[in-house]
């Protein structure tokens, strides 16, 4: 027997993040803002975006992506409140979305008259935080029905996330949640991190959150 | 392995398992894929990865085609590397 060495030293995510790197300078060439919305499932990332899609999705040319483990139910959702496209990537079982599929999913986007995209990732706050989707940030949302130490079980979710939207907040009064705990453990992972606090059902912060997005619109847009 | 029996693992550690064969098929071609005897990879103690699991997930993908029942060779280590080493293939030809 002749065993032969072939030195590799490649990094698993190599492929992947090369396709992320042609995402984001697609995005960039079309002057696109992209956000990539982690989160536990159940925190409101779906019900967030219904809210943002109709009151500002004309305004900042939305699109979306979804990413669902089975079913493409949130694109559905959020297509009653637009008529601007939204793509479901169902993923037939994995966790998470790759580049690869957000590359693929653009190819049926109307880049033309898309301003700000969003990625609504697999709900889970583990394998997404791995896969770079070649968005501008990730957006971490954290809903107040979680616990609050979710940022210190999470942590590099929580690191990797430029932004993190407490969301939920109409429902504060009702559970035994700290949010001052929560900024707190989420700073102590990622000082730099960027909050907004929602409710898509009362609509409270949500005018910070369009006013935001706006800011990151005309930042990237093509002169 | 069954498709039930790998339903009981992480899908994360199976998606991560394909890329590392995707990784050695294209480094190998699928006639030396037939060859690997040995996988070795890195995996950091923050990568987000459960090392036993992907070693299960590595392993049955590695049984099957165009793979002949590798190795999976993993190693720990500090911080969030994860990337495969080296691959070990025997051509079949003689020691010198």
């Amino acid at each position: 027997m002749a065993v032969r060495t072939i030195e590799v030293r490649e990094r698993v995510m190599a492929r992947n993040d090369e396709l992320a790197g042609q995402v984001r300078d697609r995005l960039a060439q079309a002057g696109i803002a992209a956000f990539n919305l982690v989160s536990s499932p159940g925190s409101g990332k779906t019900a967030l975006l219904e809210r943002t899609v109709a009151a500002v999705g004309e305004e900042l040319g939305i699109s979306v992506v979804t990413g669902d483990v089975q079913t493409q139910n949130d694109a559905d959702r959020l297509a009653r409140h637009t008529s601007r496209l939204v793509q479901a990537v169902v993923t037939g079982g994995a966790c998470h979305l790759d580049a690869l599929q957000v590359q693929t999913a653009l190819e049926a986007l109307d880049l033309e008259r898309t301003r700000l995209l969003f990625i609504e990732n697999v709900g889970n706050l583990v394998c997404p935080a791995s896969w770079d989707l070649g968005e501008e940030a990730k957006i971490v949302i954290l809903s107040v029905t979680e616990g609050e130490d979710k940022p210190l079980k999470y942590p590099k979710m929580f690191r990797q996330s430029r932004y993190a939207v407490v969301n939920k907040i109409d429902l504060l009064p009702h559970v035994p949640f700290d949010l001052d705990l929560a900024v707190s453990y989420a700073r102590q992972v990622n000082p730099e991190l960027r909050f907004f606090f929602t409710s898509s059902v009362t609509g409270e912060g949500l005018d910070q959150w369009f006013d935001f997005l706006r800011g990151r619109v005309r930042q990237t847009a093509p002169a | 392995m069954c498709a039930a029996a790998w339903r009981t693992r992480s899908l994360h550690e199976m998606s991560v398992a394909l890329e590392i064969c995707r990784l050695a098929e294209e480094r190998l071609g699928p006639a030396q894929a037939a060859q690997l005897v040995t996988v070795a990879v890195e995996v950091g103690d923050d990568s987000g990865l459960e090392a036993a699991n992907l070693e299960f997930c590595l392993g049955a993908l590695l049984a099957e085609p165009p793979f002949t029942g590798a190795r999976p060779l993993l190693v720990r280590s500090p911080g969030d590397v994860l990337r495969v080493n080296y691959l070990e293939v025997d051509d079949g030809c003689p020691d010198d």
